[in-house]
């Protein structure tokens, strides 16, 4: 029978990985709720953006921290970019399997560029705070992780005010929901979807900065992701950002507990267990609310 | 023209084609050659069995790959752990797979589009972890080895061998695609592509139709995942559930034309070889990813309906276009739609 | 009519095809060149997940046929190497020899690079009785496939990679010898083989074990393994890891505050990357190495002069195992007197290299019936700062005493 103190500490770590995974699935929702695209490509473009973090470390001594104010706009740009550029020319019936081919293809040539410029050695920013942690009656709780949680929660905060109070955030909202109604009293869908693509990949940019400072990283290591933060946006309802943050978080304290108690794969294997029952049970998601997407 | 030239012109087409296609190992001067072709062979049967469900009700499945591993692993299990021949070793384990996807199949079908892609890869992911973490089982991320099965062959008559089979199998399912097509079954699958609350609405058995379209894509992927484990004996499971191998089949079906029986075929033809092209051209660095995906970014974006419409337009073959509204191009619906609402 | 011309078009370009690949006639006979240069075959991961050692691997083999082919190539002739890479893909590495031994026609093949790649390349010489000696496939899964052709160039497999360390540990005083030990290792043939052979050690002279945590490969995150073995408090922590996740493995054990006794980790520590990626906490990390640095083993000191002369750098384990693989092939094929890529040949060497004993920048080499090498791993440990060979003890290539016990993170 696992200790207390191993199932507090337990909770402690799976909270504050909830929040790194509900910074890493916000933008996820966003590119699915306006133009439900299937975004493989997000965790390359978290990678992309922890290797220039990386970059920008090194050569111009910044702290890591400090550089999401040069990636941020660069891939808000991007995203805005991308979606103009290429994800529009796509034919609407058609779009789930082409926008999936055509990101997956993004993360291939994400990964190669990576692979070619930086070569497939780990890389890691090692800040001096790295191994240590804050000791809280008797549960550590890691400085990067809490670095992590706390830039995560600013940056879900930013977000949710700028979809609940910004003029722009209820006319993405409203294309979220219902894209022709949203014309239909004016709004400029084209241009919100192509704002709200680059507000998705703007939160890539302040996650991958987050993940270099907390992991090693190499130009393969996105594979991994995409499984995991498909089951939480799912089981949060696709298009919601807030029922993925609370799936992200709910996943996170899971998977944490019982990689405390159980072992490694079970841990993994929640979130897709996670997933499947919410397929059977409620398929438009748990937490969504009105955005909540079923297909 | 000779009414004689007209009626047997496509079948003796298709016949010298396959005849050629079958003489390929006896006309390639080396062992590798060989081994390249079986496995195009297989990315063939694996790319036609996916177009099974993925051309004909719309859903794309990227973790079609967790039944080729299941089927191999199944394979190998039975050969391995209950000692059964391999034949009936690679039947009962693609039968098996079959009725695992009727279950999966019920429960990934309830969402559509975008969401039915989420589960997929998601399924894969699941059933690679299972693979991984069941170490009393499968070995983990050792992998399963499959002993010899054709202990008197020497390596390159077993590639001739896997090469008439993976045909052989090939030749099964694209049967199963033709009858479809021109089956009941096939017209509602289609209608499920086409709009599927339509359908439903005029009496079409949406749920039953697909799932019944997943389980035998699944078993044929899963009977190529089964051969392929006799043949290559060497399981690893990050490679056999990857989702890598998924994508291949719908790239591959996609670049030859999802609509046509001899897409998918056509697209393994052209994708595996380009692939070992661009590994060994630039295989010093992962910049050869980067051209894959280049490839495919092509293709999605400037010929969504495959190569043999591009390539039929410059002969003049293209047929009047279809009733269906889904022909259109984004352009298209955009003038009008941008006429609707002056 | 447009069909007639389509039936015609259609079988003229059949015809022209099949005109031009019936041309090309079945050559399965393995060419007998007895000049030109020795063409050596080899394919490895460049990119992908393994892509680091693949290049380290690559670096030693290049390394090797520069030396031989400045002292006048084998029998002779000048060695080529030919690289494939893998892309640390099973499939691939089977393609890669397939096309190397069938179509390119190479002399000879050198191993690729872990042992997941190793098992199906090895099958693919095995079937063209082609020598395969190998650097990096150490699981004990190798040698037990009844691969004839196959030999591991290193000194140990991986289950007896931490032999050393677990006699010294068996043999420390009652009073001082840890009763505790925990393990983590990555879901990899040869990390957990590694971490494995010492449990089974330390488990049958008493030592208890109090977890065994095995991780996949993708897992990143170890926090809460490491919370896991902290509520256990352990006396030992072994890693059976590679690379990146002996770096995270070790820094969750600092966070959670883990303070055992003695910390082993496999490959990891082994690499240049590691002391910068661990900052200080390196003081006191064992791990097992094949090759040292300053090892007198006779070779060892020009290897590593010509490694700083050509790369600018000094080598590591990766580059010394390459290096050996050519160090056996080419004692073997001058005792032999052949390198053609027929059974004959093919099978003379390999059973010289079964019986001989080779002297490389690794120390004396020999092998069993299986390809298993017969001599054991030593162990190295960080001490202020430095790489110190601490184990076996009064040999010619300890450097210091070890560090007992570990001075807390």
């Amino acid at each position: 029978m696992p200790s207390g103190s191993l199932l507090l500490q337990g909770l402690a770590l799976g909270v504050l990985t909830g929040g790194l995974y509900a910074l890493l699935s916000s933008g996820l929702s966003l590119y699915f709720g306006v133009m439900r695209v299937v975004m493989v490509a997000h965790p390359a473009f978290l990678f992309l953006a922890a290797y220039l973090t990386y970059s920008l470390h090194n050569k111009a001594g910044l702290d890591p921290l400090l550089t999401i104010l040069v990636t941020v706009p660069l891939f808000f740009a991007a995203g805005v970019a991308i979606q103009r550029l290429l994800i529009a020319r796509l034919a609407a019936e058609t779009m789930a399997m082409m926008s999936v081919l055509l990101t997956f293809a993004m993360a291939l040539v994400i990964e190669g560029t990576l692979g070619a410029v930086y070569t497939g050695s780990f890389r890691s920013i090692n800040p001096e705070y790295a191994t240590k942690s804050l000791d809280l009656f008797g549960t550590q709780l890691p400085y990067d992780r809490l670095i992590g949680f706390g830039m995560a929660a600013l940056t879900l905060a930013a977000l949710f005010v700028l979809l609940k109070v910004t003029r722009f955030g209820r006319s993405l909202r409203a294309t979220i929901q219902h894209p022709q109604a949203a014309r239909l009293v004016g709004i400029k869908t084209e241009r919100v979807t192509g704002l709200g693509f680059g507000v998705g990949l703007a939160t890539a940019a302040v996650g991958g900065a987050v993940l270099a400072i907390i992991t090693p990283f190499f130009p393969a290591a996105h594979w991994a992701w995409i499984g995991k933060l498909m089951a939480i946006i799912v089981v949060g309802g696709l298009g919601s950002v807030q029922g993925a943050a609370i799936a992200a978080l709910l996943l996170g304290v899971v998977e944490s507990l019982v990689l405390v108690t159980v072992d490694a794969t079970w841990a993994t294997m929640m979130f897709y267990i996670f997933l499947f029952l919410t397929l059977l049970v409620r398929p438009q998601g748990f937490f969504g609310g009105r955005l909540a997407q079923r297909f | 023209m000779t009414g004689l030239g007209r009626r047997f012109g496509k079948p003796a087409l298709v016949l010298l084609g396959a005849a050629l296609i079958a003489s390929y190992p006896w006309l390639v001067p080396n062992s590798y050659l060989v081994y390249a072709g079986v496995l195009t062979m297989m990315f063939a049967g694996l790319a036609t069995s996916w177009n099974l469900v993925g051309g004909f009700t719309g859903y794309v499945s990227l973790g079609h790959s967790a039944f080729f591993g299941l089927g191999a692993y199944g394979t190998g299990l039975l050969i391995t752990r209950a000692g059964w021949p391999w034949v009936l070793s690679i039947v009962a384990a693609g039968l098996g797979v079959g009725v695992f996807a009727v279950i999966v199949g019920i429960a990934a079908m309830r969402v559509r589009g975008a969401s039915f892609v989420i589960v997929s890869i998601a399924l894969v992911a699941a059933v690679n972890l299972l693979a991984q973490g069941w170490r009393s089982l499968t070995g983990g991320s050792v992998g399963l080895r499959v002993p010899t099965q054709y202990g008197e062959l020497t390596r390159l008559e077993a590639h001739y061998l896997f090469f008439y089979l993976f045909m052989g199998l090939l030749a099964l399912t694209l049967l199963t695609w033709w009858f479809m097509d021109r089956s009941r079954f096939g017209t509602g699958l289609k209608a499920i592509r086409e709009d599927e609350d339509k359908a439903e609405s005029l009496g079409v058995p949406t749920a039953g139709f697909k799932v019944v379209a997943f389980a035998l894509s699944a078993l044929f992927v899963a009977f190529g995942g089964g051969l392929y484990a006799v043949w290559f004996r060497n399981l690893d499971p990050i490679f056999v559930f990857s989702i890598l191998i998924g994508s291949y089949m719908v790239l591959m079906s996609l670049l030859g034309g999802v609509r046509y029986l001899f897409g998918p075929l056509l697209g393994a033809a052209i994708v595996a070889p380009a692939g070992e092209f661009f590994l060994l051209r630039l295989g010093e660095t992962q910049i050869h990813l980067t051209a894959m995906g280049l490839l495919l970014g092509v293709v999605v974006l400037f010929m969504p309906e495959g190569i043999i419409p591009a390539v039929a337009k410059l002969f003049g073959l293209r047929r009047p276009p279809a009733a269906s509204i889904r022909e259109d191009t984004a352009e298209q619906r955009a003038t009008l739609e941008e006429a609707a609402v002056q | 009519m447009v069909k007639t011309t389509r039936v015609r078009a259609g079988l003229a370009i059949l015809a022209v095809v099949s005109l031009a690949l019936g041309a090309c006639s079945k050559d399965e006979e393995p060419a007998k060149n007895a000049s030109g240069p020795i063409k050596i075959g080899i394919s490895l991961p460049l990119t992908g997940d393994f892509s680091e050692p693949g290049k380290g691997i690559k670096e030693g083999y290049e390394l090797w046929a520069e030396t031989v082919n400045a002292s006048g190539g084998m029998l002779g002739r000048q060695v080529e190497l030919i690289f494939r890479d893998d892309a640390s893909d099973p499939n691939r590495v089977v393609s890669d020899y397939e096309s190397l031994i069938t179509q390119d026609k190479v002399n000879l093949v050198f191993g690729p690079f872990s042992s997941r790649l190793v098992i199906p390349a090895a099958q693919v010489a095995e079937d063209n009785t082609m020598l395969f000696v190998e650097p990096a496939g150490a699981a004990k899964e190798v040698f037990t496939q009844g691969f004839k052709y196959l030999f591991y160039a290193a000194p140990a497999v991986a289950n007896d990679h931490y032999n050393y360390l677990a006699e010294y540990i068996l043999a420390l005083p009652a009073d001082q010898r840890p009763k505790t030990a925990a393990y983590a290792s990555l879901d990899d043939p040869f990390a957990k083989g590694t971490a494995y052979g010492l449990r089974d050690k330390l488990a049958a002279g008493g030592i208890k074990t109090v977890a065994d945590e095995v991780y996949p490969p993708e897992n990143t995150d170890f926090a809460a393994i490491a919370a896991r073995i902290a509520s256990k408090k352990p006396e030992i922590f072994v890693g059976g890891t590679q690379f990146e996740d002996s770096v995270g493995m070790l820094r969750a054990l600092q966070e959670l505050k883990v303070q055992p006794k003695l910390v082993a980790f496999s490959t990891g520590p082994t690499l240049p990357e590691f002391p910068e990626a661990v900052k200080g906490a390196s003081e006191g990390v064992l791990s097992p190495v094949g090759w040292a640095l300053n090892a007198t083993y006779p070779t060892n000191k020009e290897f590593v002069e010509a490694h700083k002369k050509k790369f600018g750098k000094e080598p590591s384990e990766d580059q010394a195992n390459g290096f050996t693989v050519g160090q056996v092939v080419a004692a073997a094929v001058k005792a032999v007197g052949c390198a053609d890529p027929t059974k004959d040949c093919q099978t003379k060497l390999a059973e010289h290299i079964r019986g001989g004993k080779f002297d490389t920048v690794v120390g004396p080499l020999s092998f069993d019936d299986n390809g298993r090498p017969e001599q054991a791993h030593m162990i190295q440990q960080y001490i202020k700062g430095k790489v110190e060979i601490v184990l076996p003890k009064s040999s010619a290539v300890q450097t210091a005493e070890l560090l007992f016990p570990k001075p807390a993170w």
